[in-house]
């Protein structure tokens, strides 16, 4: 129970923090200036030094992990998508797990059934939680772009009344906000209802699902609830959009909640599980195409070893191979 | 190190690259950023919206209070007076008016683009026009 209540108490304390430094400290400029821009640069600067220290790990074979026959003799059935040959089917694995989470698709439960029956089951619910979880975060980071653009670009309008084409209550109700809401709920109490998910997920499993849990919420409550006044909210986005320095005005504590939060994650991602956002795309038994039986690889930093043919030991020794009566290839 | 790497290593050299050419081009404008100030979309925001109200001497609410939710109240209103008649709107001091875009438009009439200029800044579309007149179709 520790590794569940450590992380919400730690979210909690964390959105107290903007809170008390605001309303009693009168902090703004820390909360809304200085803080935003370290946490970014942490965040740009962080997976710089994380990726390039893995692009540069040398990866001089094949490994790809394939579940599809690989491209052999033209009578073999192949697999191109499950077992890419070149680097586009390759390219296409990699998309289709990024965009669809393909290998969640398989995913399977073990289950015992009256004693000894080792069931396996089709489970799906991972897979759809995920996706819905994915899909809605990136669309409401998306549609953040009305703080940080004088005018959405078409795209982004698109999508944004897409979210929000229920065209329920004022302001319009976005279905992404209850879609993530509903997956993360869902996404902690997988972890929590079942016995084997408890024992193994760590405290660094429950904080991340916190944390954008509590973004979320500060976010929805400012949306519908209790209200802030956002033209100083647009007016200190547009000043971060444009490297300002100007202090914002007076807004509520609780965008400070939500802004803080965010920087907390922003600041996270780099030192955490969240880094698969950048690490999935450099994961070597995913990216390479699997064509060991067609090209041969040579490991680069082999050492330059001098090999000794048996011709050549033969061609030494013929002659006293002969005398001795032992059998020669060549005369 | 393999192709691919190689190429995203490009891909994210590339954005760095690009990342610093726009804190360089906008740290150009950080002079300007102040100039959001003059703005007068966040002029009217910061100071008195649309100026003082002319013939009635109070707001239905506090001002604070109108800016962040002025929409749930116009909302309120419309669904009580076209939905239950009830066109009466009584503040928590006690003061009567209409439930109509009228009562708002009759002191906020001094600019046309009272509504347009906070919401054309904060890229907020509201749906009063899609049947009302607005204010800038009003001759003057």
């Amino acid at each position: 129970m520790r590794k569940v209540l450590q992380p919400l108490l730690l979210v909690l304390v964390l959105a107290l923090i903007p809170y008390v430094g605001v309303t009693y400290g009168k902090l703004d400029y820390l909360f809304g200036i200085i803080i935003p821009y370290t946490a970014v640069a942490i965040l740009v600067l962080g997976m710089l030094w994380r990726l390039i220290d893995w692009v540069r790990r040398p990866v001089p074979f094949r490994i790809p992990t394939t579940c599809g026959q690989e491209k052999s003799l033209d009578w073999v059935k192949t697999n191109p998508l499950e077992s890419p040959s070149n680097p586009f089917m390759a390219a296409l694995r990699m998309l289709s797990e990024v965009l669809f989470f393909r290998s969640l698709f398989r995913n399977t439960k073990a289950e015992l059934h009256g004693g000894p029956k080792l069931v396996y089951g089709s489970h799906k619910w991972l897979w759809l939680g995920g996706l819905a979880f994915h899909w809605s975060l990136l669309i409401i980071v998306v549609r953040h772009a009305r703080f940080f653009m004088e005018t959405m670009p078409m795209p982004i309008q698109m999508i944004d009344s897409f979210d929000r084409f229920l065209d329920v209550t004022v302001p319009a109700f976005y279905l992404t906000d209850a879609i993530a809401l509903a997956a993360i709920t869902f996404l902690v109490a997988r972890r929590l209802s079942d016995e084997k998910m408890r024992l193994l997920s760590l405290s660094t499993d429950y904080f991340p699902l916190f944390l954008i849990g509590g973004i979320a919420l500060a976010g929805i409550s400012m949306r519908y609830v209790t209200k802030v006044n956002i033209m100083p909210v647009k007016s200190l986005t547009m000043t971060l959009a444009s490297f300002g320095f100007t202090a914002p005005e007076p807004i509520g504590a609780l965008f400070y909640v939500h802004l803080f939060l965010v920087c907390v994650l922003l600041v996270y991602v780099p030192f955490s599980k969240l880094l698969h956002m950048g690490g999935i795309f450099l994961s070597p038994t995913r990216n390479l195409p699997n064509d060991s039986r067609a090209k041969r690889h040579v490991n680069p930093w082999n050492p330059d070893i001098k090999f000794r043919t048996y011709a050549e030991y033969e061609d030494e020794f013929r002659e006293k191979m002969k005398k001795a009566g032992l059998p020669v290839d060549k005369q | 190190m393999n192709k691919f790497s190689q190429i995203l290593g490009a891909v994210a050299a590339g954005l760095a690259v690009f990342i610093a050419a726009w804190f360089f081009i906008h740290a150009g404008h950080g002079g300007s950023t102040s100039a959001h100030a003059e703005d007068p979309a966040v002029a009217a925001a910061t100071v008195q919206p649309g100026g003082a109200p002319i013939d009635s001497s109070k707001c239905i609410l506090p001002v604070e209070q109108m800016r962040s939710s002025h929409m749930q109240v116009l909302d309120k209103w419309r669904h009580d007076s076209v939905r239950d008649g009830n066109r009466v709107y009584v503040n928590p001091e006690g003061a009567h008016f209409e439930k109509s875009l009228n009562t708002c438009l009759g002191c906020h009439n001094n600019n046309p683009m009272f509504c347009f200029m906070c919401h054309q800044y904060a890229d907020v579309k509201p749906t009063c026009w899609d049947c009302h007149l607005s204010p800038m179709e009003v001759p003057q």
